[in-house]
């Protein structure tokens, strides 16, 4: 796979423009980042985590800055499921970014309700199962485990025929269990990776800054770890891999692509720079650019 | 509801100088054309520090106040981010996003009380210029700081012509009265204030609430906080300021950054803000 800003085919009839997405709660539904960029130049938007019900989130403090990172302990705040597919997916209509829904759940039965919701509504491009949300009680089960991981994949291919993105954790001691096990149960791509557990200490406390103790770690200090987990989840898969990450520019989402990714998701790094995943996308594409003029004859693929 | 960023913009301006104004306190000003000329009182803006990925995140910074093409900003040199805004040079690069949030309600009735404690002072003057242009002649600042040195200079909340009523008092009694800022505050009341704003350390406001209501006054029809969390992004998408406000009876979660960060007073969960621990500063 050449053609890394050009379009990306998920499965299922899902093609994205192009391979640079926004990952899931770093962009909301769109409705803030339609205002501040041109949102539709963006292949796809991975939303914010949506459950069964609304949640209304952990208590603050939620995020604690790091060396190159940052903490996150959100909680899963979200509207609810109804609220996301009648109420905020008629905005997406027009819309050229394909909205992937991230949903995420306590048991099978929520990720089934989520999936079954969404899956006649339109402006609902794909579904991308949070599998590995470090903040919330019981979050990790299904990402920790190939077995349970699975299932849950089963029990959710066999309500939609929509695309099925599953968000591995890399809290794990090997991701590519996760990935193989997924793909076998009907997984259309997965993504790699979601945050790593992390903690911060209040200096003059000695506590924990965040309130659960620990939280979620994103930002370029995980980049390293985001590859390698990236390279091994490519070599045990043959669907797509979407590497997210730690991305702050093209260099690095070109890290992904040679490490086996054929998309990716900006995450952290919109927070500091609204444009990042624009300035990702159009670095994208100079490279590629370059590279066409450098080997005329070479077809991509 | 989804925020109102239609004002928000990304924009590299130029330091123009980082003053020292004694006891810590620091005036950061810069020309940031379009960040001058859609600030409103009480909104802010994110500021990068630096061009690095250490600190990583943009720091929040009420706009103080605005002239021509330039603005100001009011903080102290506490963590590694401020460490670096407060090294900044004249023509170095100044890399904004905003303005951001939801800014004071203003009034065009006086008399208006604005209360600040130490960095509080930051959103008053651009507040006070505005509400003078709104024809409130009868504005009072009441300041408070730990000590004379950190109090932001009182000439400073209106531009020259503009003269405000500034009552100042200090926790050690080195100006002003002996205490803290809001002992000044029965006096202040005695005027009937048509609103009442005050910005600062959380029991600060707690405690101007409280003064407040034990008072007995009718309170004031616009009673305003701007309030502080930690922030991520700024623009309401990380979800990460949350803040404990009032539902009716129920205390729910509303983001600083968009919601606020000015707040109705009315509406604080008062008991959840006391609760919550203190800034992490690195």
């Amino acid at each position: 796979m050449s053609a890394h800003a050009g379009a990306v085919d998920l499965g299922r009839g899902l093609v994205l423009p192009n391979a640079v997405g926004l990952a899931s709660g770093t962009a909301g539904y769109g409705f803030e980042l339609e205002q501040l960029i041109d949102i539709n130049r963006i292949g796809a938007l991975y939303t914010k985590g949506t459950t069964v019900a609304m949640r209304e989130g952990n208590p603050p403090p939620r995020v604690a800055e790091t060396g190159g990172g940052m903490l996150n302990s959100i909680g899963l705040q979200n509207p609810g499921i109804d609220v996301v597919a009648t109420v905020y997916a008629p905005r997406w209509r027009g819309w050229s970014v394909r909205v992937i829904v991230n949903i995420a759940g306590g048991s099978v039965e929520e990720y089934v309700h989520c999936a079954r919701v969404l899956d006649p509504v339109a402006e609902v491009a794909g579904i991308e199962l949070n599998i590995s949300c470090p903040n919330i009680a019981h979050g990790l089960d299904f990402g920790r485990d190939p077995a349970a991981a699975a299932r849950l994949v089963a029990a959710v291919r066999a309500v939609t025929e929509r695309c099925v993105v599953v968000k591995l954790s890399p809290n794990v001691t090997d991701i590519a269990a996760i990935a193989r096990a997924v793909e076998d149960a009907g997984a259309d791509a997965v993504s790699a990776v979601n945050t790593y557990v992390g903690r911060k200490i209040h200096r003059t406390s000695g506590k924990p800054v965040l309130p659960l103790g620990t939280g979620g770690l994103s930002g370029p200090a995980i980049l390293p770890l985001a590859l390698a987990a990236v390279a091994a989840v490519s070599a045990a898969v043959s669907i797509p891999v979407i590497g997210v990450g730690g991305i702050i520019d093209a260099a690095s989402a070109l890290d992904f692509i040679v490490s086996g990714a054929s998309a990716v998701q900006v995450g952290t790094a919109t927070f500091v720079n609204p444009r990042t995943a624009l300035e990702v996308l159009d670095g994208l594409e100079m490279h590629e650019g370059r590279r066409a003029m450098r080997r005329p004859s070479d077809t991509m693929s | 509801m989804t925020a109102d960023l239609s004002r928000a913009r990304l924009e590299v301006g130029e330091v123009l100088v980082v003053e020292r104004l004694g006891g810590g306190l620091l005036e950061l000003v810069a020309r940031l054309p379009q960040l001058a000329a859609s600030a409103t009182p009480g909104s802010f803006a994110q500021l990068r520090c630096g061009a690095g990925t250490t600190p990583l995140l943009r720091r929040p910074f009420s706009v103080a106040w605005t002239q021509d093409d330039t603005c100001g900003f009011i903080f102290e040199a506490v963590g590694v981010g401020t460490r670096i805004l407060s090294a900044l040079r004249p023509g170095d690069p100044l890399d904004s996003l905003g303005p951001l949030g939801h800014g004071f309600t203003l009034t065009s009735e006086g008399p208006a009380v604005c209360v600040s404690g130490g960095l509080g002072c930051a959103p008053f003057p651009l507040l006070i210029g505005e509400l003078r242009r709104r024809g409130v002649e009868d504005i009072i600042v009441l300041n408070g700081a730990r000590t004379a040195a950190r109090l932001y200079p009182a000439e400073r909340f209106a531009h020259p012509g503009l003269p405000v009523t500034v009552a100042e008092a200090t926790d050690d009694g080195t100006r002003g009265h002996h205490g803290p800022v809001t002992e000044l505050l029965t006096t202040a009341l005695r005027a009937h204030p048509s609103a009442l704003y005050a910005c600062g350390p959380n029991p600060m406001l707690n405690a101007v609430m409280s003064t407040l209501t034990a008072s007995g006054m009718e309170l004031p029809s616009v009673l305003e906080a701007s309030l502080e969390a930690p922030m991520g992004c700024g623009f309401g998408t990380c979800l990460g300021c949350a803040l404990p406000m009032l539902d009716g009876e129920r205390s729910v979660w509303r983001l600083c950054c968009t919601d606020g960060p000015v707040m109705p007073m009315r509406d604080v969960d008062w008991e959840g803000l006391s609760a919550l621990p203190g800034a992490d500063v690195a």
